[in-house]
């Protein structure tokens, strides 16, 4: 990640608003000034060098540091992890999938974890032995467990709610059966020694080792080059596998079926499984969140809202279902360049794998109806080849862009070609005899469609389970977005980079659309679509006037979302005389995007700090032992009410910095 | 004697000339070119006298009757001309009119610049203007408006109509983009996509917080993740499945909860549908140009199909559409089919005029998506590039951001945000 000041500025407010203004400081001075010893950082900070250790060790704990030390040397240079301090951000957000996705007990282990840092496994349990003994003492109804609020600042004030019921985590078993299931859908890692030096220094050690086991004499030649970098590779590959021992140790402890269990996540949430079967984690080891695969499953969830606003919200339930599939062995949105380019040539194909219609219908929800949202038509209305149309091989890297759509549909055809008999004879027997259609070569293997077809021959058409969900995948297939491809007769996989392409493009404009209206999104899809054009063919493309055409051209330049270029016809260079070309970069849209995103993640959390400054005498009040946790009886009542007010805005600001991180992600991590 | 021979040679030369004539009137159109070897396969002059043809071709291009015309690859070329537009210039009073009147004639349906003729003829613009005036008041030529170049004085035959290129086509109405016309008939077209692409049918009506959350926009908070926030709501949505979902947030969460075990009370709306894959019946640029037609609405401006396109494509640049082949029929659907309104778009004009639904935004299609930065008030803001703590706009002295908190309330018109809010 590239820190640009804007994200150096919040990160270093979120480390203020999580764990204090101290580490905070030395945070932001790691940013501006690069790798430092202690005694340096001491210099910059005018702090004590034992404030500084200080500060460095919060930031240690919360993993947002790195540091080095060279062989021999005396001191360890520390650097930030900006990477990290943004994740912060996330919390909220990876909080709340854990608790839909996990339930509640899992979410409260993970927010413990999210608050103490990365967290030795028997700490952890003695955290919670303590914890529970004490409500077990307390009987119901206390357990008061402030210290586990997410944000420190008195906006815990309503999370007793929730622990109404007695400690959400039962037993220490209970505990580890939560964490052997978070390990082992990689939402939590191993630290190890590796674990806090940056993927440079990592990658330096890795070369240099490389480099003395098998290169003794130098790297010489295009093939030793190849062998090298494979080597690297490899590696780094296994450095980064370090953090995953945890699961393969599980992996190898528990059986298959207990293993699907857990990662179906039927039974765990009420509590009633089986907490001997799970392999007791061994207590020295630390662990962390893991971000990388966090991502993965908020991405999921960003998918599913898109599919949403897109189709609907059946399909996109299904859509839901189908990805949580698919990523469930998918360690990171994005491939590593250097470490995953080894694996580009096959795995790349392979993709994510794909997944049954089987395994679909096994994992919806019964209480869904998948009869809801799609519209119904004649059967004979329906050209089941079109629908069914298999693609084995994800689409041509340039296709992505909606506008190839126009070479996209010419090899359409040609795939057509191969079966344009069978396809011919499809046409027609849609039109005679629905029956015939079984036979069809492409559908023919498949059991569902057979019953499809029987269910549409009465008049009043009920179709069972399985063709509603097939209904839903394809249109999911079809989609313009391509949510979905139909890899295989009855699998499904989806291609993520063009999908995400289409995501970051829909977010793009409507940004546009919302700032420079529909004409402005009009004309920067035209550019899209045709390359650069000249002024003078917009407006018969666009259909618009050319004084409109021009202020909305200008308009959309000075928000950054089109560029224009001056073409000279002669030597004499004639402003008159030249071409304008207008046309837009996309990628210098997403970056302006991007920036004015932390700048206005920034803006919000300094309206915050403004906000605390001016009623910091409520605030002041709030923090008194007597007060705090019964603010509504002890506080006057226009204090009660200006601090209730204070913390509805600190909320819908909080709120708002997570939705603007919703399309950070997208443009920038998913 | 040899006057004798002449006198024969002038009646022959006329009646072969006006054979000639007829023959080639009656083998092409006015503006077909014969070249020399098409009028001698005419068989009119006899065996391919090459002199003779000569003195007839000349004589009747003397009288007006035939143009010729420079062809680069097949040497000379002639046209007929109607007797009618022969008359025309032997009826003119001088060779400068002639002049004039011809350039003017062969610029044809495109029309001709009034300067291009002086530079072409090299005459005085006095002449020129002198002409054009005659010609003018004789009603043999018209002024004319050409879109690319507004502001050039063109002329062209008073017979002739405007070509295409130069009225802009049919979306021009002199020389002047007919905005109006193309906005009433993007609406047009956009309702009949509407209508053709998409099922209309009815769902249970989701909890009031769901629609919150899906179909208006989220102004703060409500879509979020936030700690403290998320809780409130998603208790209930968690209570009611609380097996696992990869739901997108709590409020679709909460829909599918209860849509789907039909915690009774729902009410059903009706929506629109996206229709199954591999429907046939998307209408096609072709449907829509006969539905056009038939109904009538264009009656004085012919829509060819390429017309039709073009409206769509901007349709679907707007993002109201989309293109979908499904085997070899490139059809057109309505994008995000749910989100429409079922109200046809005109209804909702009128309610308009009736004073209903005045807070509802009055465009085609549905919302546009929203996203954090368009909902928060930098997305917005005018002085963005300058706000920075200890500047002169900061975050701590931002009025906007205390309007959209709701604690201050400031007139409409200051704030960047309302119009991000429908
Ligand atoms: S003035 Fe307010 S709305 Fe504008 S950029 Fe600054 S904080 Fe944002």
């Amino acid at each position: 990640m590239l820190v640009t000041k804007p994200i150096a500025e919040l990160c270093a407010l979120l480390i203020d608003e999580l764990h204090g203004e101290l580490p905070s400081r030395i945070f932001a001075m790691l940013l501006s000034k690069g790798r430092s010893t202690v005694p340096q950082l001491s210099q910059y900070t005018s702090m004590t060098p034992r404030q500084v250790r200080h500060g460095l060790a919060v930031l240690q704990q919360h993993n947002l540091l790195f540091y080095h030390v060279d062989p021999g040397a005396e001191l360890a240079f520390y650097e930030a992890n900006p990477d990290h301090a943004y994740n912060l951000v996330r919390t909220g957000k990876i909080l709340e999938m854990i608790d839909t996705t996990f339930g509640a007990p899992a979410k409260d282990v993970m927010q413990s974890l999210l608050l103490s840092g990365q967290t030795r496994i028997s700490d952890l349990v003695a955290a919670y032995q303590e914890k529970i003994e004490q409500a077990n003492k307390s009987a119901p109804g206390v357990g008061d467990d402030g210290d586990f609020g997410a944000e420190p600042n008195g906006a815990d004030g309503d999370s007793q709610s929730t622990k109404s019921g007695g400690p959400l985590v039962k037993s220490t078993a209970h505990l580890n059966t939560i964490l052997c299931r978070l390990v082992e859908a990689e939402l939590i890692d191993v630290v190890h020694a590796k674990s806090f030096e940056s993927s440079e220094d990592i990658l330096k050690t890795v070369e240099k080792e490389v480099m003395a086991k098998y290169f003794p004499g130098g790297v010489k030649g295009n093939k030793a080059k190849a062998e090298f970098q494979e080597r690297i590779a490899e590696g780094l590959r296994k450095v980064r596998g370090e953090s995953k021992s945890l699961k393969r140790k599980l992996e190898q402890n528990g059986t298959a079926a207990k293993r699907r269990r857990l990662l179906s996540g039927i039974s765990a949430v009420n509590g009633v499984h089986d907490e001997d079967m799970d392999p007791a984690l061994d207590p020295r080891q630390v662990i962390r969140i893991n971000y990388e695969k966090c991502l993965v499953d908020l991405r999921n969830r960003r998918l599913v809202q898109y599919a949403s606003d897109m189709i609907g919200e059946t399909t996109a339930y299904v859509y839901g279902v189908l990805l949580k599939l698919l990523t469930k062995d998918l360690p990171r949105c994005r491939s590593d360049p250097v470490m995953d380019a080894e694996g580009d040539n096959e795995e790349s194909e392979k993709g994510p794998g794909s997944v049954t219609t089987e395994q679909i219908l096994d994992n919806l929800k019964t209480s869904v109806d998948l009869s809801l949202g799609i519209g119904k038509a004649e059967r004979r209305h329906i050209s089941s080849t079109a629908a069914e149309k298999i693609e084995s091989f994800p689409p041509k890297k340039k296709r992505f862009i909606e506008e190839t759509e126009v070479d996209g549909e010419a090899s359409a055809d040609e795939d057509e070609g191969d079966d344009e008999s069978s396809e011919e004879s499809d046409y027609d027997s849609d039109y005679k005899a629905p029956a015939t259609n079984g036979t069809n070569g492409v559908n023919g293997t498949n059991g569902t469609r057979v019953k499809f077809e029987e269910a549409a021959a009465p008049k009043e058409r009920r179709m069972d389970r399985p063709s509603m969900l097939r209904q839903h995948l394809l249109i999911l297939a079809e989609s313009t977005q391509r949510f979905v491809r139909h890899c295989g007769s009855n699998e499904w996989t989806v291609d993520f980079i063009p999908v995400m392409d289409s995501l970051r493009e829909a977010e793009l404009d409507s940004v546009i659309e919302r700032t420079c209206g529909r004409q402005g999104l009009r004309l920067v899809r035209i550019l899209r679509a045709k390359g650069k054009l000249d002024e003078k063919a917009l407006p018969n493309v666009a259909l618009m006037r050319k004084p409109e055409l021009q202020q909305k051209m200008l308009e959309m330049q000075t928000a950054g979302f089109v560029s224009v270029q001056e073409v000279p016809r002669d030597l004499k260079a004639d402003v008159k005389k030249s071409f304008f070309l207008w046309f837009c970069d996309v990628d210098r849209s997403y970056n302006r995007l991007l920036d004015t995103s932390y700048r206005t993640m920034v803006h919000c959390v300094q309206v915050l700090e403004a906000l605390r400054q001016k009623e910091r005498d409520v605030l002041e009040t709030t923090k008194r032992t007597d007060v705090r946790g019964r603010e509504k009886d002890t506080m006057r009542k226009s204090y009660y009410e200006r601090y209730s007010r204070f913390l509805d805005c600190e909320r819908k600001l909080f709120a708002q910095v997570m939705r603007v991180d919703d399309l950070v992600s997208v443009l920038r991590d998913f | 004697m040899a006057s004798d021979g002449k006198a024969e040679d002038s009646v022959k030369i006329q009646i072969l000339k006006d054979a000639l004539y007829d023959e080639m009137r009656q083998h092409g159109s006015e503006s077909r070119a014969f070249s020399q070897k098409d009028i001698l396969d005419l068989n009119i002059i006899p065996n391919g006298n090459l002199e003779l043809l000569l003195q007839v071709v000349q004589r009747l291009c003397d009288d007006k009757l035939l143009v010729g015309i420079a062809n680069h690859h097949a040497g000379m070329a002639w046209r007929w001309r109607s007797k009618e537009e022969a008359k025309k210039y032997t009826t003119l009073p001088n060779d400068e009119t002639v002049m004039v009147y011809s350039i003017i004639d062969e610029a044809g349906a495109d029309g001709i610049w009034n300067r291009t003729i002086k530079n072409k003829l090299n005459m005085h613009e006095a002449v020129v203007k002198n002409c054009i005036k005659f010609l003018e008041s004789k009603g043999y030529i018209a002024s004319m408006k050409n879109v690319e170049h507004p502001n050039k004085k063109m002329y062209i035959k008073a017979t002739l109509r405007p070509s295409e290129r130069a009225t802009g086509g049919p979306w021009f109405t002199e020389g002047e983009l007919d905005t109006a016309f193309i906005t009433e008939l993007e609406g047009i077209v956009f309702e009949y996509i509407k209508t053709k692409s998409a099922y209309r049918g009815s769902q249970p009506h989701p909890g009031g917080a769901a629609g919150a959350g899906t179909t208006k926009v989220p102004k703060r908070g409500a879509v979020t993740a936030g700690e403290t926030t998320a809780r409130g709501t998603k208790r209930s949505a968690t209570e009611i499945s609380n097996d696992d979902t990869t739901t997108s947030s709590p409020s679709a969460a909460q829909t599918k909860g209860t849509s789907g075990g039909g915690t009774a009370t729902s009410k059903s709306r009706t929506v629109f549908l996206p229709m199954p894959a591999g429907y046939k019946h998307y209408p096609t640029v072709a449907e829509i140009a006969k539905f056009i037609h038939d109904t009538g609405i264009t009656n004085n401006t012919t829509l060819g199909e390429a017309d039709i396109q073009q409206l769509v494509d901007v349709l679907t640049y707007d993002g109201l559409v989309e293109m979908v082949r499904v085997g070899r029929r490139r059809g057109y659907r309505v994008a995000r089919a749910v989100k429409q309104d079922t109200v046809p778009f005109h209804k909702r004009q009128k309610e308009r005029e009736a004073g209903n639904g005045l807070d509802l935004p009055l465009v085609q299609g549905a919302e546009p998506l929203s996203n954090g930065l368009t909902e928060a008030p930098c997305g917005r803001c005018p002085v963005f590039q300058l706000c920075e703590e200890g500047g002169p706009v900061s975050p701590s002295n931002c009025v906007y951001f205390l309007q959209w908190l709701e604690l201050e309330d400031l007139p409409k018109a200051v704030a960047p945000n309302v119009a991000v809010q429908p």
